[in-house]
């Protein structure tokens, strides 16, 4: 449709020549600078192809991280989930009920009068005496956990066991080489052939 | 010509189209908006979902971070009883390699549920078929994770799930007293409620449409209102100290048959409360695990007359007005006969008169009748106006804790037995906080803190609301307060308690008190016995009270002096307090 009043304007010389010769029409500059446009409709057209391609690869890909992250954000929520569950278990191992109970299972007993010793100077303060009056806690815990249900306690037969293969290894210090058999610590003790820092007593 | 012709009917017939594609489009547009709206916007609206973003409550925690109450994740499993089919469903199993289809009725699947959760399968069934028609029914609430897990695993067609936060105090009853309670639409007592504000969480919701498979459509997500969390509420105690305080008073409580106990630790230059603990306890845990008269903190809430441990602040206060020094002289009769009434007081050990006991000597022996005496030297309103200054019936601690009592002095004009009888605690009432302020006073050189329980409110996004520190105001000069302090060191070297009071090494301020309780008619046999004090002398840094109520099997404050000892015990332990390196001055009780 473009194309018409550059025919139009060409007419003219149309007539004035002689209908015997078979003559081309000159293309004019304005025809000249309108056959591009054939080329721009072709470029309009292909760019929107290309656009709706693109979209159709991008709804794929969104639709496909649409899925990846309602997975993700199911896993994120799965795993706080059971980093809170975790954190529960461990306040209801830490709470002081709980120590109490498995260390009076260990047979540690709480300690008298309060004794100092300072490192530095390896002197002790506070008078010796043994425990005298109300020895707190010696009958056994008396302040309520419901949250309790015994799952927190140690398996006596486990820490046995655990003793009895270190005392099988040769690791475990017996009365024989000195060791003190009233120790009944839950973590085995080693030698530490001196690695733990101690002060130098006078 | 033809040319002309062709252009124009090109021009019609793309006009034509044109007008075509719009009536087209207008069509469909009026059957979307208009004919199949109501269809169109249903289907749009089930796939349309608006979920809640719950915000979690904030815990609340020791001065060492030592966790008290937390929310913890609980779930609640639901059944859409519409879905139910009676027949039961089938579900694929795998079977030594081969898959194959297993049907399960619905007892069946209830019963596998109550296997993992322990819910009652017949209250399920009722649950489950009260509304065949229903889309939402409760069949088990609040299971913990691993449980929840395993019913999802189930994967029985009609159960849901849905989250149900909860509380969750992992230390039990460990201040319980303090922490308070939640029911279950909110905060009922204690620091849960005082401090809501600052615990408190908002859900929030979030928006979003969902695809046919239950996807979220990206880019559909509107968040309505955000979750926001609550906020971290720092209590002041240390909660190893407040377990022992409880167990000690626990013990002793029990061995002497007492109604009830309070203990204080309070930090003798901040007011910090380090412990405030109370026998019985609450277990926030389980509500039931306490009556109703014991599961509040009763050394908050519940004045009583404290007895001879007022003492301190009578001689202090005469002290402070220069009236009297230590070793100013006495001489205690058999008894005191208040002017004008004809009514006697004695002291709590009989003797026949002509003691000749110093300041210290009343203090220390604690002769009811040296105190009377005393209270010849100073006005009515003077001495009332010391024991306003002291906290006693003038407001609260500065605790600031729910519910917290003023106790009650009578004011001037009083009767003339109270106003003498006040003045060793009787007559008048105070908390236990209020007794543990009165030696935080006398230990801190006469400057009274307000007592803090609360050091501050943690917000999610790390700001900290702090608890000012409150401001001291001095009662006494620092001259009657160190006086004081040093006649009261006596009570550990020279009383009849002293060798149970004392820690060896350590130079401990302390004062008996054995109280009669009011009943129905005057004065009966009932006591409430108390060992009131402070340490160490020479640089005071905590200050305890421990009270017990109505002991049976020993009604003096003998009863409270083990707990007491033992409780300074652990406080030198917890805070490695060092002991003493000056020995304690003379303090003649006599003369």
């Amino acid at each position: 449709m473009s194309a018409a009043p550059a025919l139009r304007i060409a007419q003219p010389a149309e007539t004035s020549e002689t209908p015997t010769r078979h003559l081309d029409i000159a293309p004019t500059r304005a025809q000249r600078r309108a056959r591009p446009r054939v080329y721009a409709a072709l470029v309009a057209v292909g760019g929107i192809i290309v656009i709706l391609l693109a979209q159709l690869l991008m709804s794929i890909v969104l639709a496909d991280g649409a899925y990846r992250i309602t997975s993700l954000q199911r896993e994120y929520r799965d795993l706080a989930r059971e980093q809170n569950a975790a954190q529960e278990r461990l306040a209801q191992l830490s709470s002081t009920q709980s120590l109490i109970d498995n260390a009076t299972a260990l047979g540690m007993v709480s300690s008298g009068n309060p004794m100092f010793l300072d490192v530095a100077t390896g002197q002790a303060y506070g008078t010796v005496a043994g425990p005298r009056g109300q020895t707190v806690g010696a009958g056994g815990n008396l302040i309520g956990n419901a949250l309790l249900d015994g799952t927190t306690m140690l398996d006596p037969a486990a820490i046995a066991g655990a003793r009895s293969a270190e005392v099988l290894a040769g690791t475990a210090p017996t009365p024989a080489d000195g060791g003190n058999v009233t120790r009944t610590g839950v973590t085995p003790e080693r030698e530490t052939g001196g690695a733990l820092p101690s002060p130098t007593t006078r | 010509m033809i040319d002309a012709r062709t252009n124009r009917r090109r021009l019609v017939v793309a006009v034509l189209a044109i007008f075509a594609i719009v009536i087209v489009f207008s069509i469909r547009l009026v059957d979307i908006q208009v004919v199949r709206a109501d269809s169109l916007k249903t289907v749009a609206g089930t796939n349309f979902r608006t979920d809640t973003l719950w915000g979690t409550r904030g815990s609340i925690v020791d001065a060492n971070g030592t966790v008290l109450a937390t929310s913890v994740d609980r779930f609640n499993i639901t059944a859409a009883p519409v879905n139910v089919h009676p027949a039961g469903f089938e579900r694929r199993v795998e079977v030594d390699g081969t898959r194959k289809l297993v049907r399960v009725s619905v007892m069946e699947a209830l019963q596998e549920i109550s296997d993992i959760t322990g819910a009652d399968v017949q209250e399920m069934y009722t649950a489950l078929t009260r509304d065949p028609d229903a889309q939402w029914a409760l069949l088990v609430k609040g299971i913990k994770l691993d449980a929840f897990r395993a019913v999802v695993a189930l994967r029985i067609p009609w159960i849901y799930s849905e989250p149900q936060p909860a509380r969750s105090y992992p230390n039990g009853a460990i201040a319980g007293n303090l922490v308070g309670l939640m029911g279950t639409d909110g905060p009922l007592s204690g620091t849960e409620y005082r401090w809501n504000e600052c615990l408190a969480s908002h859900n929030g919701q979030v928006s979003y449409a969902v695809s046919e498979d239950g996807v979220r459509m990206p880019g559909s997500e509107v968040v309505e209102t955000p979750a926001v969390d609550g906020g971290t509420v720092h209590l002041t105690i240390d909660a190893d100290l407040q377990w022992y305080t409880q167990q000690a008073l626990a013990e002793q409580g029990t061995a002497i048959g007492a109604d009830w106990g309070t203990a204080f630790v309070v930090d003798v230059k901040t007011g910090k409360i380090r412990a405030a603990a109370d026998w019985p306890t609450v277990d926030p845990n389980d509500l039931n695990s306490a009556g109703a008269d014991d599961s509040g903190a009763r050394s908050f809430t519940a004045p009583y007359e404290p007895g001879s441990t007022i003492k301190t602040a009578t001689v202090a206060a005469l002290l402070d007005a220069g009236k009297i020094s230590a070793d100013t002289r006495f001489t205690i009769p058999s008894g005191y006969t208040i002017p004008g009434v004809g009514f006697t007081i004695r002291d709590s050990v009989l003797h026949g008169g002509g003691l000749r006991y110093t300041t210290a000597g009343v203090l220390v022996e604690s002769s009811n009748i040296g105190i009377a005496q005393m209270t010849e030297l100073m006005s009515l309103e003077e001495r009332i106006r010391y024991l306003h200054a002291f906290g006693f019936g003038n407001g609260t601690t500065g605790a600031d804790f729910l519910g917290e009592d003023e106790g009650f002095v009578r004011p001037a004009p009083s009767d003339p037995i109270t106003s003498v009888t006040q003045q060793f605690g009787q007559g008048m009432t105070a908390t236990s906080a209020q007794v543990a302020s009165l030696y935080q006073t006398i230990a801190n050189g006469g400057v009274r803190m307000p007592l803090t329980l609360v050091e501050g409110c943690e917000k999610p996004d790390g700001s900290y609301t702090d608890v000012p520190d409150g401001e001291g105001t001095r009662v006494v000069s620092e001259y009657a307060a160190d006086t004081t302090m040093r006649i009261l060191e006596g009570v550990t070297t020279q009383y009849h308690l002293a060798r149970v009071l004392a820690v060896p090494g350590y130079r401990i301020a302390a004062k008996s008190g054995t109280a009669e309780v009011a009943d129905g008619d005057g004065y009966g046999s009932e006591r409430i016995v108390s060992i009131a004090g402070a340490f160490p002398v020479d640089d005071p840094q905590f200050a305890i009270v421990v009270t017990f109520a109505k002991p049976v099997t020993m009604r003096t404050s003998a009863a409270a002096a083990p707990t007491f000892n033992a409780i300074v015990k652990q406080v030198i332990k917890t805070y490695r307090v060092t002991p003493s390196t000056e020995p304690a001055p003379e303090n003649p009780l006599t003369w």
